[in-house]
């Protein structure tokens, strides 16, 4: 369960404090999936990071299955990061020194289990690729990959150790069509989905109409859109 | 996927960078390193050449006397010795001054040897007669006076004298001779030719002649004054354990050596009165007294009585106008009078008692009570003899069958004892033999050397004691009924029981283990190296550090990925630590090998372009697995340090900044406002310390290295803040164009920008106001206070001068003409007692141990010359000089010295009020530093006053050294003068200011080291500085392309690259540069110093290898194809 409560989010400049958020509140639920709708430079992104714990807000919380991120310690804050939430930016952001796999297993060799556990993230990895139709491409490098490919491999990084909060960043703002629709396809696909609370952030309205859950992010609000 | 693989990944992608990092490690090691190896190499090279010129040398056996050739058979032939030793071989070793009388050049202080087969038997060497007199040199000695063979050459040496030279009856005319030898050959360091018992770096220039030829030439047949002792060649460890062989060699010398060694001689006799008796004297005439005691021990021993007997001549014994002339007297201890003969002492009531035999009592018509007035020569310490005379009152007459006619009381005095009459007589002092009549020759064939007159001893020795004791010989006379055929045995078996042969001159020298311990060097070339390298081993890490940070900005994206995954801030330090540790490890192995070379330069930079520093070409690479390791790890773990260093920006950016590509690396507004805040307050400081300078109320040094120290502070904190700031344009108007543009670029990243320019900067400051430690190496300068003391001239004789120098008596002693006299008048001369020892300057670099020391005449002390730094005395009174508390008294025994302040801190490694302890005649002598010299021609030696001198080393004779103060523009008149005249004793007159030049031609070597090494560093931080730009470039490559796609040419870019690097380099250079300046301005004043031509030259090689460096830079632009760098991101 993601309970957002009232986050504010201001950045200080020299000629006073620039408002990003206002009092934006969310709530939901493992297997809800959300899009955020806004212009550039709305907030959205913000909070994105927020909920991913990179940013603290100004005022209110964010709590993740009854846990605030923001008062856990630094080293804390990255374990919660690393075994609760996946993320994925619209620019892929893969190793490009590393292969598919090994960009895929990536934050496991971070994870407190990984010496007892390494066989069955790989197992998992490689699962992973095979669902997203990188299977024939686990030892290639990002380079020889296509803008699809790296975004569809940037997946299932972020699902590798099953984030209960997956945070997509305009995931697939750099894509053509039928790429960009092959991985919202993946995203949300319900057996990928079903423990995971999906928050996608994005101003591609045919994206975010797939979404079961949409909000609209003007002026630093956070408003739930009705009906759609 | 593992950790490890990941690191592996980054280190293959990246390698590019990564390399570059690798180089910077592998330099900073190599240099570190190698400082090590260098002073590995010069330890080395030293050890090596004591070694190879001690031959199979441990120990020598010395003595203050000559002593029997013999005593190196009986020792070698000792089952004791022989159980750890080799062989003893005896030899004559001199010093001395060769003249090659072909091409007339002279070489003074040139080591001479005596030697036949056993000394090259003993090296293991075939044996190499000499015949007749030849004489073989050593290879370097013969090139210097260029001799051929056959060329016959002038040995010029001291002539040792049983009697001490500072005495009434040494022969001050005769204390050295003059060999004519024929060259034979050279030898070669393989062949023992540069063999040298004493440590030292530069070439040995030794002779060789044949040890019965230099035994006839010194009067010492059968007699040498060394011999050499060797261990068993597969001896091993010979340092661990050396003490105790040489404890080991010393007991087989107690039971080996004989009397006679020691100069003491024993002489069995009967009285007039036919009482047997053993006579104990010395060669030196007077005893010592520590022979002394020891023989009124043995006398106590054997149950005998003792008599110390002081004879002395009288010029004249008078009573009214009745004389007797030249008689010697005796001084006896008073017991030896019992039976109503002489009560002895003196008489409080009848003023100073005299007895006078039967003879002298007649023919003087004596009564008792009568004033008995007697005449006699002094020989003053300070050169010169004196008449004097002494009044006593008569007592009684003494029998001429007993004391009154006894002439084995006096020793045998050269020049007297020989002779056959009164006129014969040939003292080394003045006689009138005209005043000699025929009765005083009745005597002389009667009772010879019988003396006329006697005194109470302590009377005599008031009267004629001297420094070398106060007795000529000691009756020992036994019992009643004591078997006269085993008297002598008797005496000589109680005397070697109570004489230390130690204690009484012998002495062990374990030189193996001396020259072993000193090879360790005074001066630490390994520290030295790496202060020197110091700018270098920070350049290196510094580029390395800025290749990594580099690396690192290239991979912010990367990290903030990372850090969105879960990654935790340790993590990822751990994470690139890791990659930073395999950098350092590969850098540090490739620096290994660097190190081999770059101490292979510096080696060979010190035998040739800096050779003043170490005085030998004869240093040759070491390459100690120990200093490579230790230097590897030290340079890798100092790398590590510094990657870690790098790392600690990172915890302040924040993931998102990170990931999305836009960090702020540098400065806020806030941050650059404290910039231009603190270049305002450190300008305003430098200002008042210069205004408190100015005031006089802060030392020149202090005021203005402060201020130039806060101005370079100054301007560094105004170029952050000017980088930082968007008013770069201020510096150029807008219509300079390209160049314009290029200056603003230099704020791309004033991080980057800033750190290469203080590098820059913070170089040039330190060697440009290093140089200003440069020494006058002309020199020049008659000022008392000046470190010449005000001296034209200074010399050194081989011989010692026993006469007064500033007297024409003393002048006419010598081997002066008249006309030369003539020509030194008004010349003041500072004459020194001279013992000689190791050098404690920095023209050696073994570690002395027995330094050179120099008597200092209470004349000089008053004088008050030459400069101070530091010394004892916390609050100087007026007119109180430190040179006054040369004559303190110390109740623990110390004996007071001043040093050179350079020696005492970087050779002698002391400070004022520290202790330096030597050991002489078995005894320790501790030397309480009180005051430091600054900067004097006094660097090789340390100074006692001459009392202190004459108490210590009552045998080493006459004056050696002098500071000579010749009238008006006369120095070189009056250095041929002394030149010419006093070529018989080795006089060597130089230049003082020339001596004080050599001493700072040496520590300007240092400094042209330093600026040199130092340059490098700078060079690598203008390399570092190219790289940034390079960097800068490339990050901006798309702003290139669309420069060059909007019409720019590769002539405007290259202009926009060298502005940028000119504004940073030629900023860095003008900054440190300017600043050290003013500084050394007090310097540049004073002295007139222009800048050294290196550093002007490192200088110019910096500017232009600095911006050759952007050809580099404007070359990657150039050949980048516009589109790539358009689609670039």
């Amino acid at each position: 369960m993601l309970e957002v409560s009232r986050i504010t989010k201001e950045y200080p400049t020299p000629r006073g404090p620039i408002p990003v958020l206002t009092d934006a509140t969310l709530s939901l639920k493992r297997g809800d999936a959300a899009a955020i709708m806004g212009p550039s430079g709305s907030g959205k992104s913000t909070l994105l990071y927020i909920l991913g714990t990179l940013e603290p807000p100004t005022a209110g919380s964010v709590r993740l299955d009854g846990t605030n991120p923001f008062e856990l310690s630094e080293k804390d804050q990255a374990t919660f990061r690393n075994q609760r939430v996946g993320f994925i930016f619209q620019d892929h952001c893969l190793l490009p020194q590393c292969t598919v796999l090994e960009n895929v297993l990536a934050p496991t060799l971070v994870h407190p289990d990984r010496r007892t556990e390494g066989k069955r993230f790989e197992a998992r990895a490689r699962e992973l690729l095979e669902a997203t139709g990188l299977g024939a491409r686990t030892e290639h490098r990002p380079a020889e990959l296509s803008g699809g490919e790296k975004q569809r491999a940037a997946l299932a990084r972020a699902l590798i150790l099953e984030p209960a909060l997956l945070l997509c960043d305009e995931p697939t703002g750099n894509l053509d069509s039928k790429s960009a629709d092959t991985v919202a396809g993946i995203l949300l696909d319900p057996e990928h989905r079903q423990q995971t609370v999906l928050i996608v952030v994005t101003h591609n309205s045919d994206l975010a109409g797939r979404f079961p859950e949409r909000f609209d992010l003007a002026e630093g609000r956070l408003v739930r859109k009705q009906g759609d | 996927m593992t950790r490890t693989r990941l690191i592996l990944r980054n280190l293959t992608h990246y390698w590019r960078t990564n390399l570059a990092v690798i180089a910077g490690v592998a330099a900073a090691v190599a240099v570190l390193a190698g400082a090590l190896l260098v002073g590995d190499s010069v330890r080395a090279s030293l050890r090596d050449m004591v070694m190879e010129r001690l031959g199979r040398t441990s120990f020598v056996v010395t003595a203050e006397n000559f002593f029997s050739e013999d005593l190196a058979g009986t020792l070698a032939d000792d089952p004791v010795f022989r159980q750890a030793f080799d062989d003893a071989a005896p030899l004559i070793a001199i010093e001395g001054v060769l003249t090659d009388e072909t091409s007339r050049r002279r070489a003074s202080g040139v080591l001479v040897y005596g030697v036949d087969d056993r000394f090259w038997q003993f090296h293991g060497m075939p044996p190499r007669p000499i015949e007749g007199r030849q004489a073989l040199l050593s290879t370097p000695l013969a090139e210097e006076l260029g001799t051929g063979a056959g060329d016959s050459i002038l040995l010029r040496v001291e002539k040792p004298s049983a009697v001490p030279v500072d005495s009434l009856h040494s022969d001050k005319d005769d204390l050295g001779t003059t060999l004519r030898l024929s060259y034979g050959t050279s030898l070669t360091l393989d062949e023992l030719g540069e063999f040298s018992l004493r440590p030292q770096q530069g070439a040995v220039r030794a002779v060789f002649l044949p040890l019965e030829e230099l035994q006839r030439a010194l009067d010492q047949t059968g007699r040498v004054n060394s011999i050499l002792v060797s261990e068993p060649q597969n001896a091993a460890a010979v340092e661990a354990d050396a003490e105790q062989l040489a404890d080991r060699l010393e007991a087989t010398i107690e039971t080996a050596y004989t009397l006679d060694d020691l100069g003491v001689r024993l002489i069995e006799a009967r009285t007039s009165g036919g009482e047997p008796f053993v006579s104990v004297e010395s060669s030196h005439l007077v005893m010592n007294d520590g022979i002394a005691e020891a023989t009124m021990a043995a006398g106590d021993r054997l149950g005998w009585d003792t008599w110390g007997v002081f004879t002395y001549l009288a010029n004249t014994i008078r009573i009214g106008d009745r004389e007797i002339p030249y008689s010697l007297t005796a001084a006896l201890d008073g017991s030896e009078f019992a039976g109503g003969s002489p009560p002895g002492g003196t008489d409080p009531g009848g003023g100073t008692p005299i007895w006078l035999n039967e003879w002298a009592w007649d023919d003087l018509g004596a009564t008792s009570g009568d004033t008995v007035e007697v005449d006699y020569y002094v020989w003053f310490e300070g050169g010169r003899l004196e008449a004097r005379t002494s009044s006593f009152v008569l007592r009684e007459s003494v029998p001429m069958d007993g004391l009154g006619g006894d002439s084995q009381l006096a020793p045998t005095y050269p020049g007297i004892s020989e002779a056959d009459t009164l006129g014969e007589w040939n003292p080394p002092f003045p006689v009138d033999l005209t005043r000699i009549r025929e009765r005083d020759e009745d005597y002389w064939d009667r009772y010879r050397t019988a003396p006329k007159a006697f005194v109470p001893l302590e009377v005599g020795r008031g009267l004629w004691g001297t420094r070398y004791g106060s007795r000529t010989s000691i009756r020992l006379i036994p019992p009643d009924g004591e078997p006269i055929d085993n008297m002598i045995d008797s005496v000589r078996g109680a005397l070697r029981d109570e004489i230390d042969p130690l204690a009484a001159g012998f002495q062990v020298v374990a030189v193996r283990a001396a020259g072993g311990q000193a090879s360790g060097g005074a001066i630490d070339f390994s520290l030295y190296f790496i202060s020197f390298s110091f700018f270098l081993v920070i350049s290196a890490l510094l580029l390395a550090s800025l290749f990594f940070r580099l690396g690192i900005e290239q991979r912010l994206r990367e990290i903030g990925l990372l850090e969105a995954m879960g990654y935790s801030s340790a993590d990822l330090r751990r994470l690139f630590l890791a990659e930073g540790a395999v950098l350092a490890g590969l850098g540090s192995l490739i620096g290994a090998v660097g190190a081999a070379a770059y101490s292979a330069v510096m080696v060979y930079g010190l035998g040739t372009w800096w050779v003043d520093a170490v005085g030998t070409s004869q240093l040759r690479l070491e390459l100690s697995p120990l200093s490579l390791g230790a230097g590897v790890v030290g340079g890798m773990l100092t790398a590590l340090a510094c990657i870690r260093w790098t790392l600690r920006g990172l915890r302040t950016l924040s993931p998102r900044s990170l990931i999305t590509g836009a960090p702020n690396l540098d400065a806020s507004g806030r941050t650059r406002t404290r910039a231009w805040r603190l270049a305002a307050i450190t300008t305003l400081l430098a200002f008042v310390l210069l205004g408190l300078t100015a005031l006089g109320w802060l030392a020149d040094a202090a005021g203005f290295f402060g201020a130039g120290a806060l101005l370079l502070t100054a301007s560094l904190a105004a170029a952050w803040g000017w980088l930082g700031s968007e008013r770069q344009s201020a510096l150029l108007p807008e219509r300079a164009g390209v160049v314009h543009m290029g200056i603003r670029n230099a704020s791309w990243r004033p991080g980057r920008s800033l750190l290469s320019m203080a590098m820059v900067a913070s170089a040039a400051f330190i060697l440009v106001s290093v140089d200003a430690f440069r020494k006058d190496a002309s020199g020049d300068g008659l000022d008392p206070a000046s470190g010449t003391g005000g001296f034209a001239l200074l010399a050194e004789s081989l011989l010692p001068i026993p006469h007064d120098l500033n007297t024409a008596d003393g002048q006419a002693s010598t081997t002066l003409t008249s006309g030369e006299i003539d020509r030194l008048e008004e010349t003041d001369f500072f004459s020194f007692r001279l013992r000689d020892g190791e050098d404690v300057s920095c023209l050696n670099l073994y570690q002395p141990n027995d330094p050179r020391i120099l008597g200092v005449p209470q004349a000089l002390i008053d004088t008050g010359r030459f400069s101070f730094g530091r010394s004892t005395i916390a609050e100087p009174e007026e007119d109180q000089s430190p040179w006054d508390l040369l004559n303190l008294e110390f109740e623990d025994g110390a004996v007071p010295a001043i040093a050179d302040a350079h020696s005492l801190m970087y050779i002698l490694k002391r400070s004022v009020g520290d202790d330096f302890v030597i050991e002489h005649e078995g005894r320790s002598v501790r030397l309480r530093i009180v005051a430091a010299l600054s900067d004097s021609l006094f660097q090789s030696e340390m100074l006692i006053s001459e009392t202190n001198f004459l108490g210590l080393f009552p045998y080493e004779p006459g004056y050696r050294f002098f500071l000579i103060d010749p009238p008006g523009d006369t120095n070189t008149d009056v250095a041929l003068v002394l030149e010419d005249g006093l070529a018989d004793a080795g006089f060597d007159v130089m230049s003082a200011a020339e001596k004080l030049a050599i001493f700072h031609r040496v520590e300007n070597t240092y400094i042209s080291t330093f600026q040199t090494l130092g340059g490098l560093g700078l060079l690598l931080g203008t390399l570092g500085l190219a790289a940034v730009m390079l960097r800068n470039v490339l990050e901006r490559r798309r702003e290139m392309a669309l420069l060059r796609a909007t019409g720019y040419r590769g002539s405007d870019l290259a202009k926009l690259v060298l502005a940028e690097n000119s504004v940073l380099l030629l900023g860095g250079l003008a900054s440190g540069g300017l600043s050290a300046i003013l500084a050394i301005s007090p310097a540049l004043v004073s002295r007139g110093l222009a800048p050294g031509v290196s550093l002007v030259l490192i200088l110019a090689v910096v500017v232009v290898v600095g911006l050759t460096a952007s050809v580099v830079a404007v070359a990657a632009i150039v050949r980048a194809p516009v589109l790539a760098g358009l689609r670039s991101e």
